[in-house]
């Protein structure tokens, strides 16, 4: 048994001994009695896209003075709505020029690169603030307070993404291919802070930490903080000022919109054997849950459970085929964290503090119900569909399509499987470049859609592709409905 | 369609090699982008029809003393943007993009076939297909 002062003593004579989260488990498992008792300390580290970042910035006051209510830094608004002239620049608002090509994260990246920033100030007006627009340059330098605090960071796991469906999905968790051809996954295994001490024994309010290169604090549990299915969280505070731009980075997440890459590393103190045991987890040891993307919904169906040790090799089986899977954090930089913050421990600069509240372990996360529900697409959908057969001759298609006053027909094999759509414009088509036979005519790669999504989502991959409808068909690939433009449009009207 | 880059000695700097060219061949040529002084000049053109009319049109050039070089075209990764993250790997068709022992990325410009999914998913935009002599 050790205590934190002790360990804190060791530190001060330069005997504290400091490993590497990547390094525990070898060492635990030699002689887990020994290593609970020569191991001080293990770092862990991550660097991933944090979109609950930003950054609180006060600007001081001009001449005459200003009470900003709206203020934008290189195009990108911040939020004004606290005193004066301070604000807090999120990570995910975006560039009203720029969109998703610059954003909240690229505004900090540049301020702690030492780049000059260009402000922009609105205000009403008062007597006390009579000024009503501000526009400056501005450094990292020139302000008052920055302070970085970020609400939620550095999750304890994450669940991994693939895709189902039959088109490319820009997500947070990057770009997904059709038909499960890649797996995305976030989180660094068996360094992640959180993994290395799952019951939050020494980590909580007031834990000092490694924060983008230089020491801030864990200020509590993060937003959604969800102790109980593992998936907990923490908020953390530190100076931008003294922050390194390697650690901090701002990204473009395609079709998504930005975020900020953060660096983060916590000190595990090994106080005793149990957290020597917790520090050496492998990432053989840490499941990690593949969910469906294809699904729009907030909960997705479950492709498979695989382990870290499966994901970071580069490859997972996915029913019976090989999938490439790809990591979003980046490795190379927690290492660097870990070993960072090492050498700061071993040079006598960084000394552990013991949290004055430990993380909570009973919150559970609520959801939001919007007032009105969406219904699914079998709501909405047409069951009874006029399909067509690839055989039949263009004449009868054409009559369906005039009889039922339709715009495009399905076309199914003899056991239901969807096979194509026709429209009215590829038979007229047909009828001017004399093609006879259905099967040259109709489009093969049809855009379908599953009973169980959201019309929303449904709505909005029918814009996607300016199509006028999607067959709806189960997992065999059977036709079981249709749903089109004007059905999606009476609900979105009814809203 | 290819593009070429062509480089004019100071000598025939002043001639209008490219028009001369153009009508001796009857091949369309496209200029995209030229710096020409007092004493050099290259230009990027792109040459029209296929491989054949195409080589009539270089081997003309040549003729005329000018240094004409097929673009080539080819993946780029700009390490100082580069966080080593890997959003690139999984997405590459090609299976181009892997990491190093050491957690680097590495491009093999060999088996890319430029066709742009991983520049697109990239969160640095640091990759992007680049043009070369
Ligand atoms: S996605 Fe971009 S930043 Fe990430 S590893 Fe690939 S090239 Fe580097
Ligand atoms: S351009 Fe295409 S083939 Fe080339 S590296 Fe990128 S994803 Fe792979």
């Amino acid at each position: 048994m050790k205590t934190i002062e002790e360990i804190n003593e060791k530190i001060r004579r330069g005997e504290a001994v400091v490993v590497r989260a990547d390094e525990m488990p070898d060492i635990y498992e030699e002689n887990p009695k020994k290593a609970a008792v020569d191991v001080d300390i293990v770092t862990t580290g991550t660097f991933g896209m944090m979109c609950s970042s930003g950054a609180f910035l006060n600007f001081g006051h001009s001449d005459p003075p200003i009470k900003m209510n709206r203020v934008w830094l290189n195009d990108v608004e911040a939020y004004a709505g606290i005193a004066a002239v301070d604000a807090y620049i999120g990570a995910t608002q975006l560039s009203e020029e720029k969109g998703f090509e610059y954003g909240g994260g690229h505004v900090i990246e540049d301020l702690v690169s030492g780049k000059e920033v260009y402000l922009r100030a609105e205000a009403y007006g008062t007597d006390c603030y009579p000024r009503k627009k501000a526009e400056t340059s501005i450094t990292l330098k020139d302000v008052n307070q920055a302070m970085l605090f970020n609400p939620r960071n550095a999750y304890q796991r994450y669940n991994a993404a693939t895709n189902s469906s039959d088109t490319i999905l820009r997500t947070y968790m990057g770009t997904l291919l059709s038909n499960k051809r890649n797996v995305n996954f976030a989180g660094t295994g068996e360094i992640n802070p959180l993994s290395n001490d799952p019951e939050y024994r020494t980590i909580g309010f007031g834990t000092r930490i490694f924060l983008a290169g230089a020491q801030g604090y864990v200020t509590g549990e993060g937003t959604q903080h969800n102790p109980k299915t593992g998936f907990g969280n923490i908020s953390v505070k530190g100076n931008l000022k003294e922050m390194s731009e390697e650690y901090l980075k701002g990204a473009t997440v395609p079709g998504y919109g930005t975020s900020l890459f953060v660096g983060l590393g916590v000190p595990i103190p090994i106080l005793d054997e149990d957290m020597a045991r917790r520090t050496a987890v492998r990432n053989r040891d840490i499941h990690v849950r593949i969910l469906d993307y294809g699904v729009q919904r907030r909960d997705r169906p479950l492709v498979k459970e695989v382990t870290y040790e499966e994901l970071f090799s580069g490859k997972v089986d996915l029913g019976g085929k090989t999938v490439r899977s790809s990591p979003l954090s980046s490795m190379k930089i927690s290492v660097k964290i870990m070993k960072e913050l090492a050498g700061w421990i071993e040079d006598k600069k960084f000394f552990l503090t013991a949290p004055l509240e430990p993380l909570p372990k009973d919150t559970v996360v609520k959801v939001m119900k919007p007032r009105r529900d969406v219904p699914f697409v079998e709501d909405v959908m047409t069951k009874k569909v006029i399909t067509a057969q690839s055989t039949d001759a263009l004449s009868k298609v054409s009559e369906l399509i005039i009889s039922h006053g339709i715009d495009q027909i399905p076309v199914v094999d003899r056991e239901g499987r969807l096979e194509g759509i026709v429209t009215a414009w590829d038979l007229t088509k047909a009828l001017a470049t004399n093609k006879k036979k259905l099967q040259d005519i109709m489009t093969k790669k049809v855009i379908t859609s599953r009973k169980g999504e959201y019309i929303d989502a449904v709505a909005r991959r029918l814009g996607k592709h300016q199509i006028n409808s999607t067959p709806i068909v189960d997992s065999e690939g059977l036709l079981i409905g249709i749903v089109t433009s004007s059905d999606v449009n009476k609900y979105l009207e009814r809203r | 369609m290819n593009k070429y880059v062509i480089n004019f000695p100071q000598e025939i700097v002043e001639n209008p090699i490219l028009s001369e060219t153009i009508l001796e061949t009857g091949v369309l040529l496209n200029i995209l982008r030229a710096k020409v002084d007092y004493n050099e000049g290259t230009i990027v053109v792109s040459i029209m029809g296929d491989e054949e009319t195409q080589k009539k049109v270089v081997d003309l050039l040549r003729k005329k003393g000018v240094v004409v070089n097929k673009l080539k075209k080819s993946i780029v990764n700009e390490e100082e943007k580069c966080v080593s993250c890997g959003a690139c790997i999984a997405v590459c068709p090609a299976g181009a993009i892997s990491f190093t022992k050491d957690k680097d990325i590495v491009v093999e410009k060999e088996k890319c076939h430029r066709c742009g999914v991983c520049v697109e998913a990239c969160p640095r935009r640091s990759l992007s297909i680049q043009q070369f002599e």
